[in-house]
């Protein structure tokens, strides 16, 4: 394996990681100050679904992604008529990055959010701001660490999928081996030192991503 | 939900220049099909040829649950068929390109004789690694051991593998003891020793054929073309495979 391959499976899966990433904060954000701030029937039943692609076997998510971007899915008709067709490329891996980052992300948030004293929003509505300002000037900016470690999460996980990406996106070097896949290949090729390789590369990205979590992100004292 | 949008429409960007293929091909072809690509490609300028290796069942199955593949090398004809028989392979491109033969390999460690099939039943070999009967290896190497009347008796010592490549992987590291693998791919260790070859008149055929998926890029149909000259005949023959 020559170093433009590993350049590429690591620059794929970074890039992967971020797509994944950059979707799933703001939703996560959203659902887990509606958790936090709100009360509604059924609440924990939400909390549980949020939950639910960290505890399936990520083939599970994969099975049920590859059916809902399939041609044969219940969105097969949406995906004609836009001519969206993500089963087995780099899109689909994303997809499936950001299924499984979304529990890591949405429960950093929860945390954060959970921290922000209510006071400071009250007497932010108080002095006038409305509740969109409120939240933009006020809670966000408080939770900001929490928010910001929950990216880093989700972003973490996603480097590393890898069993529902095997299913959905399937192991195209080139197009969809990002490094968890490429290391799965090796290793059944019986090419281990390559696989190491991959394997080294995975560990760097990891802690390099966690080390710089710990320092900046939670250097807070508790 | 824009940057959604917008990732996503990144990433299934096709290429911006010239010809992209994906040729999916039974894992037993890898060396001499990546030199056969390459071939390809410097006489093709301009076209990319992405290699994508497995067991040929699971690529069938990829391509039917809608793979952006080109073309499918298989190590069994029937599972060409059937994607025939469902309209995502054209027939008319369809060509069988290569034939392959059976041999039984030993982990390099192995202390029990391993000279002839009934050796397979000694009690020293504990483990023999073996694909699920769907991946095409492990279909001849059962339709030979159950010819032989020894599948049944060793069937509880299987140790299932994901694919040929893996089969002898497990083999040359010493995980099992044993394994009914392709000749072409005992050539690519210096782990796994060849035991014996199975006798000619008890070989099953095992003939590679190569389509082109009904959605293909044009370019896919000189790949095949290609693949039946004699340029890449030559790779195919050094690696150990014969004419079909």
């Amino acid at each position: 394996m020559n170093d433009a391959d590993v350049f590429g499976i690591a620059g794929l899966t970074l890039w992967i990681g971020a797509i994944a990433t950059v979707a799933v904060v703001p939703i996560a954000v959203a659902v887990a100050w509606s958790l936090v701030r709100h009360d509604f029937p059924g609440k924990s039943l939400v909390r549980a679904l949020v939950t639910l692609p960290m505890v399936l076997p990520p083939v599970a998510v994969g099975l049920g992604l590859l059916w809902l971007l399939g041609r044969r899915g219940p969105f097969s008709a949406l995906w004609e008529a836009t001519g969206i067709d993500l089963v087995f490329t780099a899109g689909a891996a994303a997809v499936a990055a950001a299924v499984v980052g979304f529990p890591l992300a949405t429960r950093a948030c929860e945390q954060a959010f959970a921290s922000v004293d209510v006071r400071y929003e009250q007497v932010a509505r108080s002095l006038g701001l409305s509740p969109s300002a409120t939240f933009f000037r006020v809670t966000l900016p408080l939770a900001k660490r929490g928010v910001l470690y929950g990216a880093l999460l989700c972003f973490t996980r996603a480097i590393g999928e890898f069993g529902a990406t095997a299913v959905v996106a399937g192991i195209i070097p080139g197009r969809t081996e990002t490094l968890a896949l490429g290391i799965w290949s090796r290793v059944q090729l019986g090419e281990n030192s390559a696989a190491a390789v991959l394997g080294a590369v995975s560990f760097a990205l990891g802690l390099a991503a966690m080390w710089a979590g710990e320092r900046w992100l939670r250097s807070d004292p508790p | 939900m824009r940057a959604w949008i917008a990732g996503i429409l990144l990433l299934s960007a096709p290429g911006a220049h010239g010809a992209e293929l994906v040729a999916a091909a039974a894992v037993s072809l890898r060396e001499p099909l990546s030199a056969i690509a390459r071939e390809f490609e410097a006489e093709n300028p301009g076209t990319t040829v992405f290699l994508t290796f497995g067991a040929s069942s699971t690529l069938a199955a990829q391509a039917r649950a809608g793979a952006p593949l080109d073309v499918f090398l298989s190590a069994d004809p029937s599972l060409v068929e059937r994607l025939e028989t469902e309209g995502l392979a054209a027939p008319a491109s369809t060509r069988d390109f290569a034939r392959n033969r059976l041999v039984v390999v030993a982990a390099p460690e192995l202390e029990t004789p391993l000279e002839e099939p009934t050796d397979l039943l000694s009690p020293g070999i504990r483990r023999i690694a073996m694909p699920a009967a769907a991946v095409p290896v492990g279909r001849y190497a059962r339709e030979w051991l159950a010819e032989r009347e020894l599948l049944a008796a060793i069937e509880e010592r299987v140790v299932q593998t994901e694919h040929a490549r893996a089969t002898l992987a497990a083999v040359s590291a010493g995980n099992a003891d044993a394994a009914v693998v392709y000749a072409t791919d005992a050539r690519t260790t210096r782990g796994a020793k060849v035991a014996f070859p199975v006798p000619r008149s008890e070989q099953p055929p095992i003939v590679y054929t190569a389509t082109q998926l009904t959605q293909a890029d044009p370019a896919a149909n000189a790949f095949l073309d290609f693949l039946s000259g004699d340029r890449a005949r030559r790779h195919l023959e050094a690696a150990g495979f014969e004419a079909p």
